[in-house]
């Protein structure tokens, strides 16, 4: 609400500097989590813990938002084949799409905001209230302890989802076509899912690995640099939603052209 | 004035199990005790944020417990709070102060400023109506609520924790601002402390809550004779006992 | 002092504790928070009308929340629009080898669908976790409360400006950010799948009727954002970690409104307002 005065060159410049910092710093940390990956040293009972906790965590929203996106792509599809008269195509319509761009990168949005955020917000009060220092001062090193099991939970966890995703949006796509278009389920399974390339699911996939390591080290990054007490953390998550949100569609954007 | 009757309360564990006292017109009360044994949440509740899960409040002769927000917002014309944390808004201590009045009288311009300018005299702190909070030391931050706590002349003020994280001389000096005015207003006030030998210099009467429960109420000679053992303890701060 | 060494961690930490009741009484969890949530929407109206006007407030958010998300929103629908367009050419090069219907195609489904629908996720993160956050630290500060005794219901002071300055600038940066979308799109075409700028820019295939739901949907979208983080930014409970939870519970809460009400006004405005 403070209306910042500065002029737009300046406040340009603040960002820019501020989006070198954030990149920077992501960078690095990721460096850190490599280093700790070859040869592999993983808190096994953390990792296994951060699995359980964020796929669970996320599992009923990803099913439900899957469920409905294939629904919406159906919608959406219908008008264009049926202008071409190919509404037998009205599967591979809708379930291409979802596979190869809506699915992962919905499922990501939802993701970062549940799980991202819940991240950053844990690591943020860990910070402010000292425990990192105390793990240091104990001798545990808080990347190998923390970052490496939540980094590596959510790209593994993410690629899941995901896959779960497309499973309920091809159930979510056969009810809306059932109910919307009076598109029997039998023919949709006959014609529309078989044209949907293994390729586009696979694309995905990939996608929803790249998101998850992409979510991971933005929340780890923002968790541990958090700085002002109670309030510095609310700021940390909603920096860390809003950068990893942008790092999504940017990977996104990047991986379309590679993954033609 | 102020009539608390057997309040229940639970977050999610019981904080109050039972507490009911009364406030006399125009007297100081203090409410003190350990750390978590209720103390902000019964005054939250009396001031109508907090609704118990069972008990009544009554105001006067309004029944806080039985008022809708809108109802409240009456009633709030005549209840002053200062807040442990300050809680001050992101506007100037002049737009704060001013607040109160804006949001729950129709008063002209001048005559709210000319209020405000009377508070921050009387808290010792004149002429800052355009400095922004972040500016100010804890101390004074505290006397800029304190000042929006009296603007409105109200009959009743509640204050929580006003001296916490106060230097020794900053805390007098605080407390005998609270006196002062409630002799001037004649209003009733209750204040919530952890400096226990501080706002017993100011106190006409006395109430320990210890978990949850009102374990002792009286004068204050009576609260320095008393010879229930967490009283004792607790009002002479000494570490024996079963505190 | 056992009991209320325990009392005072579970006043402190109320957030740590908040996990556990919650997974054992989820369904009543989110039963009580949307009833919660439905009161909070009918008093935010009761306002809308017979509120209070704070000088200023609903220009001040405007602002706030325009400048938070334009540029954002720009690189982002940017993005979007040049990957949507991508994907629509490979994929119509499958079956019809000609491209020129792709301009006008493009246009209708930015209009209908992804200008308002998919350009509605970033804005919901972005403006969501700001409401949240900015509302939770008050609720942490006590501020929420100081309202409350200063006269000044929180739903009056704080909801109704932004629910109503968000359903407006929403709307605005969605239309902008399908502008971007739709030039991001073109280049696209242009660069690599060699279509003519003019063949591009076809506006035969829209109607009134595309426009009509577009918009509809980004009003229902800003007002549904602004009104569910607004409503988990006032809930914050237990500190700063509270603040965290709460803005986590108002991206994904709008993200997911968004989606069921694109799933509504889609089937809505397939019935209605046909393509």
């Amino acid at each position: 609400m403070k209306a910042a005065l500065l002029s737009l060159p300046t406040q340009v410049g603040v960002a820019a500097l501020a989006i070198a910092q954030q990149t920077g710093g992501i960078a690095i940390m990721a460096a850190q989590i490599l280093r700790r990956l070859l040869p592999p040293k993983i808190d096994r009972v953390e990792f296994f813990r951060n699995m359980y906790r964020m796929g669970v965590q996320s599992l009923p929203i990803v099913i439900a938002t899957a469920f409905f996106t294939g629904g919406i792509m159906v919608i959406q599809a219908a008008p264009i084949v049926q202008s071409f008269n190919a509404t037998h195509f009205v599967g591979w319509a809708a379930l291409f799409t979802t596979f190869r761009e809506i699915g992962p990168l919905l499922i990501a949005l939802m993701f970062n905001g549940r799980v991202g955020a819940n991240n950053t917000a844990e690591l943020g009060t860990m910070v402010v209230t000292e425990q990192i220092d105390a793990l240091r001062a104990l001798a545990i090193d808080p990347i190998t302890y923390l970052v490496v099991p939540r980094a590596l939970s959510m790209a593994i966890t993410m690629t899941a989802l995901v896959i779960l995703g497309d499973f309920f949006a091809i159930f979510g796509a056969i009810v809306t076509a059932d109910v919307m278009l009076d598109f029997p389920p039998a023919s949709f399974m006959n014609h529309g899912l078989p044209m949907v390339e293994f390729w586009d699911f696979q694309v995905g996939v990939i996608k929803a690995a790249f998101f998850g390591v992409m979510i991971g080290l933005a929340s780890c990054y923002f968790g541990l640099a958090t700085t002002g007490g109670a309030p510095g953390v609310g700021r940390a998550v909603n920096r860390s939603v809003v950068a990893s949100a942008s790092g999504i569609f940017i990977t996104d954007y990047l991986s379309t052209f590679v993954l033609a | 004035m102020i009539r608390v009757e057997d309040i229940h309360l639970s977050f999610k564990s019981p904080v109050l199990r039972g507490v009911s006292f009364e406030v006399q017109e125009g007297e100081i009360y203090a409410l003190i005790g350990p750390g978590a044994s209720g103390k902000s949440v019964l005054l939250k509740t009396i001031a109508g944020l907090l609704r118990p899960a069972r008990g009544h409040v009554w105001i006067g002769d309004v029944e806080v417990t039985a008022s809708d927000e809108l109802q409240m917002m009456e009633l709030r014309k005549k209840i002053g709070m200062l807040f442990q944390n300050y809680a001050l808004f992101d506007k100037t201590v002049g737009e704060n102060i001013a607040f109160p009045l804006e949001r729950l009288f129709d008063m002209p311009e001048d005559e709210i400023r000319e209020r405000v300018a009377e508070r921050l005299a009387a808290v010792a702190l004149p002429g800052i109506e355009d400095r922004i909070p972040a500016s100010l030391s804890g101390g004074q931050k505290k006397r800029v609520g304190v000042a929006r706590a009296t603007i409105a002349r109200a009959p009743v003020v509640l204050y929580d924790e006003p001296t916490a994280g106060l230097d020794p001389v900053t805390s007098q000096k605080i407390y005998n601002l609270i006196r002062d005015e409630q002799r001037a207003q004649k209003s009733t006030a209750i204040v919530i402390s952890s400096d226990v030998a501080g706002v017993l210099t100011i106190a006409d009467r006395v109430g320990m809550l210890l978990n949850g429960r009102l374990i002792f109420e009286g004068t204050v000679e009576e609260a320095r004779a008393s010879k229930h053992p967490a009283v004792e303890q607790f009002v002479h701060g000494k570490t024996e006992g079963p505190l | 002092m056992a009991t209320t060494a325990t009392e005072s961690k579970e006043l402190m930490q109320g957030a740590d504790e908040a996990e556990e009741p919650k997974s054992q009484g989820a369904l009543a969890f989110y039963r009580e928070e949307v009833a919660d949530l439905v009161r909070m929407i009918a008093r935010t109206f009761y306002y809308v009308f017979r509120g209070k006007r704070e000088k200023g407030a609903f220009t001040r958010q405007c602002f706030a929340i325009g400048n938070q998300s334009m540029f954002f929103m720009a690189v982002t629908m940017g993005f979007i629009g040049a990957i949507v367009l991508y994907q629509m050419c490979m994929q119509a090069k499958r079956i019809i080898p000609d491209l020129t219907m792709i301009g006008g195609m493009y246009l209708k489904l930015l209009l209908r669908e992804l200008g308002p629908s998919v350009g509605a996720m970033p804005l919901a993160t972005r403006v969501g976790a700001g409401i949240a956050a900015e509302i939770g630290s008050m609720v942490v500060t006590e501020q929420t409360d100081a309202l409350r005794m200063s006269g000044a219901d929180p739903v009056d002071y704080l909801v109704v400006p932004r629910v109503l300055a968000a359903t407006l600038m929403c709307t605005v940066v969605l239309v902008l950010g399908a502008g971007f979308a739709y030039f991001a799109g073109m280049l696209v075409a242009v660069n690599s799948f060699e279509l003519n700028v003019h063949s591009f820019i076809n506006l035969s295939d829209v109607t009134w009727r595309d426009v009509t739901l577009g918009l509809i949907k980004c009003v229902f979208y800003g007002c549904a954002i602004a009104l569910v983080s607004c409503h988990r930014g006032l809930r914050t409970f237990g500190g700063s970690e509270g603040v965290g939870v709460a803005t986590t519970q108002a991206v994904v809460g709008s993200l997911f409104c968004v989606i069921i009400l694109n799933f509504i006004l889609s089937a809505i405005g397939h019935i209605v307002l046909p393509p």
